[in-house]
């Protein structure tokens, strides 16, 4: 693996010079506080040091609302919308991000594969960036550190102000051709890079904490607070689910089909006709979301599906925060054990 | 035979059958799968039946409730149009007091001349078959059910939270920007239409099925207002539905 050094006020230059291979996406200012993933118009309008986007990157692979296709009343016709392939290059994606992609590569892509979620992927170069952790972040506690490479084609390591850039893939070698703005060196370790928020057990431990959890007072507790928004699924880059509806124009002759994201966290995620509803109350949806993060899927893949961004928590109205929810379970169950031992 | 359609307004502003004449590059196109048979603001013309009769305006006196079942009686379909017409909208603030206090403050000593009731959702008192909401409804929304409804399909319900529309369109969260917003209780379909501008939701398309009222007061005072204050923002459009 080669490692070269770059002064921060090249890297525009760099942004600059990726461009050649297609349209870079990377995260800009947006609104008073906040960011997200945009094409970049001016390379000196992308921010390096942000927390995290409002949006995870999942945005430009799986639109919120995406048209599936074109329908003709009259006619009684279809037309699907196929997306072209397109080289795209994404720079500036934090580790995390990078690890929900490929979560979302599972999601998407195995079984019968969402023909329009692979074009997108294809042809798309990933360019990493290390990020110094603010109270909500917590992706070492699932697996996933600062510097964790996998994914990317280049990473940019930051250090003493300007960054280390790691070349890990031929993709990543083609974009750098040509460029001369950087100098060979020895990779180093950054050590105070330190995450504030941590769930207290390893995650290979939360699929047994999970296995008990199930009749927890905890989601009780959670479910209150809960006002309902949806917006820790809606922003949350591992989530998938969506909702589908046809839409007539007013001439009454043709329409169009759309997809939009869903969130398990909404009242009418669960309502079936005849007016059933699998999930009714606010603990049931609460448990839900959380067993979708730690128990079904990662049963199966052996990973957590979540990956410690820390939107659901940075973006809850209610301050409501998921590694405290776990470690509060974690909490129980000790309780619980302790408990079980004492009467033994 | 197109179907007939009507319009009626009862205590409002008239502010959302008006735009329907607002309509301008979809009116021709609408008028092609409705006939318009009685509509006080567009024509003189009255009629006896009425497919789809659209109420706008909350029942609030003893005539507008005579009325709106004359025209109940003489409907098949009734639809009721904008917030004050689905759960009392803003002039269900009156309710709030007691009904003499109003009557005495609108109108002083004539205030014997005028009969007068809490504002009540049309829905209080005759069957409602559909409803669009909003204040004003959104000229989408309409044509949506309009459409469904000639077509004879179910119109779209709206069960999320204005969040999720306000989430699709990546806004920055109005909390973030230091307001205090009605987003996560009040019914979408809006598209978000206000946040999206900057302006926090006043919770026009009312509240959501089983909504967390307290845990709403809980995230409104945690972010700087004070309960009265926060129950007052509750009640602006929902007095009819939020017991405080």
């Amino acid at each position: 693996m080669e490692c070269f050094s770059l002064l921060r006020s090249d890297v525009p230059a760099l942004i600059d010079h990726v461009g050649a291979y297609g349209e870079v996406v990377a995260p800009h200012g947006k609104g008073d506080v906040s960011y997200s993933f945009e094409v970049v118009r001016d390379s000196n309008d992308v921010v390096l040091d942000y927390n995290r986007t409002l949006l995870p990157l999942k945005k430009l692979f799986l639109p919120p609302v995406e048209k599936l296709m074109d329908f003709s009343l009259k006619n009684k016709s279809f037309d699907p919308v196929e997306v072209a392939i397109k080289p795209k290059v994404y720079f500036g994606v934090h580790s995390y991000e990078m690890q929900s992609i490929l979560r979302l590569d599972h999601s998407m892509l195995s079984g019968s594969a969402e023909s329009n979620y692979f074009k997108r992927r294809q042809e798309s170069r990933f360019i990493g960036i290390s990020f110094t952790p603010d109270e909500f972040h917590f992706s070492e506690s699932v697996g996933i550190l600062i510097e964790e490479m996998e994914g990317f084609d280049l990473f940019l390591n930051e250090v003493d102000g300007d960054f280390q850039v790691y070349v890990l893939t031929d993709h990543g070698q083609e974009l750098l051709q040509g460029f001369t703005k950087m100098k060979a060196t020895q990779p180093e370790i950054v050590e105070e890079r330190k995450f504030k928020k941590k769930i207290r057990y390893h995650y290979n431990r939360l699929p047994r904490v999970f296995q008990y959890a199930y009749h927890s007072d905890v989601w009780a507790d959670v479910a209150e607070r809960c006002v309902g928004c949806g917006a820790c699924t809606l922003t949350c880059p591992t989530c998938f689910c969506f909702d589908v509806q046809d839409e007539v124009t007013v001439a009454a002759e043709d329409g169009m089909r759309q997809r939009s994201w869903d969130s398990c966290m909404l009242t009418t995620f669960a309502e079936v006709a005849g007016g059933e509803n699998f999930r009714e109350k606010a603990i049931n949806r609460t448990r839900h979301r959380l067993y979708r993060k730690f128990k079904y899927i990662t049963d199966e893949e052996g990973l957590p599906w979540c990956v410690g961004c820390g939107r659901c928590t940075a973006f809850c109205p209610a301050g409501i925060s998921l590694p405290d929810i776990v470690n509060d379970l974690i909490q129980e169950d000790e309780k619980a054990q302790y408990h079980r031992s004492v009467r033994v | 035979m197109k179907p007939q359609v009507a319009f009626f307004d009862f205590t409002s502003c008239e502010g959302c059958q008006l735009n329907k004449l607002n309509f301008e590059n979809d009116l021709l196109d609408i008028l092609k799968h409705v006939d318009l048979v009685e509509f006080r603001e567009a024509m003189d013309d009255k009629a006896d039946h009425y497919d789809i009769a659209f109420i706008e305006g909350s029942i609030s006196s003893p005539s507008c409730v005579e009325r709106i079942h004359d025209i109940r009686r003489r409907s098949t379909t009734l639809v009721a149009l904008g917030a004050c017409a689905v759960n009392g909208g803003v002039n269900a603030m009156k309710n709030l007091h007691p009904i003499d206090e109003v009557r005495e403050t609108v109108y002083g000593d004539d205030k014997y001349l005028f009969a007068t009731l809490p504002a009540m959702a049309v829905s209080s008192v005759v069957k409602v078959d559909y409803e669009v909401r909003g204040c004003p409804m959104t000229q989408q929304d309409f044509l949506r059910l309009l459409i469904a409804l000639v077509l004879g399909k179910q119109p779209p319900k709206y069960g999320s939270p204005v969040c999720v529309e306000c989430k699709l369109n990546e806004n920055e969260c109005l909390y973030n920007r230091g307001m205090v917003c009605l987003g996560p209780i009040t019914r979408g379909g809006c598209e978000a239409a206000c946040p999206s501008v900057g302006q926090f939701c006043t919770g026009c398309r009312g509240l959501l099925d089983n909504p967390n009222l307290d845990g709403m007061l809980e995230v409104m005072t945690s972010h700087g207002i004070s309960l009265d204050e926060a129950k007052k923002r509750m009640l602006l459009y929902n007095s009819n539905e939020v017991q405080l």
